[in-house]
């Protein structure tokens, strides 16, 4: 019996470390990859690097665009995610707290809105954007991200609103604040834990996404990291410069580990909970 | 007086809470949507001032389209393999983690969750570079291992293509399921696999007569997601990896959008493509709930 029980221990485990070695092992060849040249690359996908040096990211960084593009993104994840929560904390409020007619429809078309396929409406917001001279434009890129997220965004805090109890605003409301104030000073801070998770969920996907700003921006010094790497990606098959792209993804990748390590408990719950719906 | 003063102000703060927010939903989501029905009449490059109504040529054309019905088959391959190979493992992966008595689980749910949040364009050029012909990890394996036979240029195959973009989209997709079911499973009473253990009932038993009938509800929501997620986003990985090639072997519907209207500046027959990937993820989505509509088990 005992030797049976360790060797079933051992039968699950099996797969259990298969899965993290196909999951780690390409994420540290990658970080290796990003320190050798291109002659070791070439000769064996295997080797470890000769000398740990950041040539290959101070290229990246500088002659392949990814360092404007870096400070890019971190301006359009940083806006997109503020926006959306500007404008989703006061309809979620609204929607849960302030019963009215049609509030539940309302609720609903936010929340139907997100089943529905955003490259369908690409064309049509490539040629509002053109019309409004907003092409090429990160204000309006961080615009249309919020914009994008503000279902996912009102469907986290409506739950999150759920759980503040209703004496403290009437108690507020009799002291004379009024609903402004209320929703600003009282209701804000008590949804503290719904707002990092959604904007934490919001600024990962800002910071990853790639369609909407290959389709949006158009010259090299607009651009994000996700068509940056794209373009670091085909210069370097003609040019070789292979540990450049690796240092390029390990620059787009190093700021999400970062964050997923701090953040880690709430990415886990926004996650899964969002996709509940 | 007062009574009506404040049932003013009342509308007032409704209208401030709600307007600016609708506004720019209408203006950035709806009006994109409805306008990308409405383009789909059209014929129009876009450039041109003129936009010509064609009624439902834009359709007709879909139908004879060569590359349509090859893009919709990929697009279900999609969602068939993920569907399949994402369920498949996140449900063992999460019964493991939570009934076997794992110590170093915590180490386990960490790891296959980072994949969830890293982009589609790294994950689609780190797994460019796994199937190098020349420098790709998976050919070094092969050759190390005395398989060189096995060896070849995986995304230019014309059929290893379609598979080799599949299984980073499982790659990747895997940890987000996993934590589902693992929150499903962890509701599951205690005394219930108790009472089962007296009973005899193995455990191969109890995984199929309590497990899955009690988290059939995230089963059920896990697959939707999938198929939702598929159909709608797929492309993304796909322009990434190949851009439907080679030839047309690993075109979907939303990259083959991407290159007719962006890059051939046919924004009608885009258009018209992006109301086929509509109805097509709604009429699955419908289907789907309806084929999965199983009662929710009380014991």
């Amino acid at each position: 019996m005992g030797l049976l029980r360790t060797f079933s221990a051992i039968a699950v485990r099996i797969p259990l470390l298969l899965w993290s070695v196909i999951v780690i092992f390409p994420l540290i060849w990658m970080f290796l990859g990003a320190f050798k040249t291109n002659a070791e690359i070439f000769v064996s996908p295997w080797s470890w690097p000769q000398n740990f040096n950041f040539n290959n990211f101070i290229e990246a960084w500088t002659e392949y665009n990814i360092g404007s593009s870096f400070l890019n993104t971190l301006f359009v994840t940083a806006l997109g995610t503020l926006l959306c929560l500007v404008f989703s904390i006061p309809t979620a409020y609204a929607l849960e707290r302030l019963r009215f007619k049609g509030s539940d429809i309302l609720l609903n078309i936010y929340l139907a809105s997100m089943m529905l396929p955003s490259v369908l409406g690409w064309i049509p917001l490539f040629f509002l954007l053109l019309k409004m001279h907003m092409l090429d434009n990160l204000w309006a890129l961080s615009l249309v991200y919020a914009v994008s997220h503000i279902p996912f965004t009102i469907f986290i805090l409506v739950s999150f609103m759920g759980n503040v109890p209703r004496e403290l605003e009437e108690a507020a409301a009799i002291d004379g604040m009024s609903p402004y104030g209320i929703l600003l000073k009282i209701v804000t801070p008590l949804v503290k834990s719904g707002i990092i998770t959604a904007s934490i969920l919001n600024a990962i996907s800002f910071w990853n996404e790639y369609f909407m700003a290959l389709i949006l921006l158009q010259t090299d010094s607009k651009n994000t990291l996700g068509v940056a790497m794209d373009l670091l990606k085909i210069s370097a098959r003609y040019e070789s410069a292979w540990g450049v792209l690796f240092a390029g993804l390990c620059i787009s990748v190093i700021p999400v580990i970062i964050f997923y390590s701090i953040f880690q408990r709430h990415i886990v719950k926004g996650m899964t909970e969002g996709a509940i719906k | 007086m007062g009574v009506v003063q404040s049932k003013r102000q009342k509308y007032l703060f409704l209208a401030f809470c709600l307007l600016p927010t609708f506004i720019v939903f209408c203006l950035f989501t709806v009006y994109p949507m409805v306008g990308g029905v409405y383009y789909s009449f059209f014929d129009w490059s876009g450039t041109s001032s003129v936009m010509k109504f064609i009624g439902l040529d834009n359709y007709k054309r879909i139908f004879s389209d060569s590359v349509i019905p090859k893009a919709i088959f990929n697009d279900y391959f999609f969602v068939f393999v993920k569907v399949i190979g994402i369920m498949v493992l996140s449900l063992f992966f999460a019964v493991a983690l939570t009934q076997l008595r794992i110590k170093e689980a915590p180490f386990y749910r960490i790891v296959f969750f980072f994949p969830n949040i890293m982009s589609v364009v790294v994950i689609g050029i780190l797994w460019q570079f796994i199937y190098d012909p020349n420098i790709g990890l998976l050919n070094g394996l092969f050759r190390a291992i005395g398989l060189e036979a096995w060896a070849r240029p995986w995304l230019g195959d014309m059929t290893w293509a379609l598979p080799s973009i599949a299984i980073p989209a499982i790659w990747a997709g895997i940890g987000l399921f996993m934590l589902l079911l693992m929150g499903g499973i962890s509701n599951i009473p205690k005394s219930l696999y108790e009472a089962a253990d007296i009973d005899g009932a193995s455990e191969w038993q109890q995984f199929w007569k309590i497990t899955v009938p009690l988290i059939w509800p995230q089963i059920k929501t896990s697959i939707l997601y999938i198929i939702i997620t598929s159909l709608n986003g797929s492309f993304v990985l796909v322009q990434v990896m190949t851009a439907g090639g080679p030839g047309i072997a690993t075109e979907v519907l939303g990259s083959y959008l991407y290159q007719r209207a962006f890059e051939d500046f046919k924004f009608g027959y885009g258009a018209a493509i992006g109301v086929v990937i509509l109805v097509l993820s709604l009429a699955t989505v419908l289907i789907f709930q309806f084929l999965l509509k199983k009662e929710k088990v009380e014991y």
